[in-house]
């Protein structure tokens, strides 16, 4: 059993595609932030997949620089969202 | 990729999107919130499974945020405008979307290489995100501090109002 880029690549399609659909499905705007993660996680799946499998070029290590910057990013974005949205009575 | 690495690969790709796919449909904060951490747990595997170790601990950490955020108990609904019709059309794009990308990754012709990392190499990321890519770090920093003040100053201006 192997996994190659085509592979990784479906992953974070998949879970790109799984964020944009729980942003557009939800009611609930605030609720609609929890696709963000999916979404950052996909792109920094291709990234990490990317810097995984490449041919050439360097620093190796990109792919993960991007991926740790995308997480930090999407917590950021997240505390933002529920900041806005404010207090209110629970649901 | 070894058949270890491989394995641990799928799994984490079916925690990671299975858990995506639960954040959709399960209702309350609390589930939704476990389903983040669990596709968070998803993702930081996939990283592992892909020799970003680092990227994966960060990735864990970040999404237990996430995870607490989204299931705090009393932040206010906002209520979308925008009607059924319309969510079911974005559901279909965003199927549509999925249909594109995976058409690109399997038709892309793509160079396989040999990789010769493996090791979570905190030294080699320090001195890329410091060294190598600066300006990225100092605008991430500069995003985490504008949002947590925003954050911040959102909540206390509502706390204000009341």
């Amino acid at each position: 059993m192997s996994a190659g880029l085509v592979a990784v690549l479906f992953v974070a399609v998949a879970l790109v595609a799984v964020g944009a659909f729980v942003a557009t499905w939800k009611r609930d705007l605030s609720s609609a932030l929890a696709g963000l993660p999916l979404m950052f996680g996909g792109a920094g799946v291709a990234f990490a997949g990317a810097a995984r499998f490449s041919a050439a070029g360097d620093p190796k290590i990109f792919g993960q620089e991007v991926a740790a910057l995308l997480a930090v990013a999407t917590l950021a974005l997240v505390a933002l969202g529920v900041g806005i949205a404010g207090r209110g009575t629970s649901r | 990729m070894d058949s270890l690495h491989a394995i641990g690969f799928y799994v984490s790709a079916a925690i990671s999107v299975g858990g995506g796919l639960l954040v959709a449909f399960l209702p309350g904060r609390g589930a939704r919130g476990l389903a983040v951490a669990l596709s968070g747990l998803g993702i930081a595997g996939l990283y592992a499974s892909l020799s970003a170790d680092f990227a994966g601990l960060v990735a864990l950490v970040c999404y237990a945020g996430c995870a607490l955020l989204i299931a705090a108990p009393r932040y206010r609904s906002v209520d979308s405008p925008v009607g059924f019709a319309w969510r079911q059309a974005g559901a279909v794009g965003a199927a549509g979307l999925f249909a594109v990308l995976a058409y690109a990754a399997f038709r892309g012709d793509f160079v396989e290489a040999t990789y010769r990392g493996g090791e979570i190499g905190t030294a080699a990321i320090g001195r890329v995100l410091f060294a190598h890519d600066a300006l990225t770090a100092a605008a991430l920093g500069a995003l985490v501090f504008v949002a947590l003040i925003g954050a911040t100053a959102a909540w206390r201006v509502r706390e204000r109002g009341r």
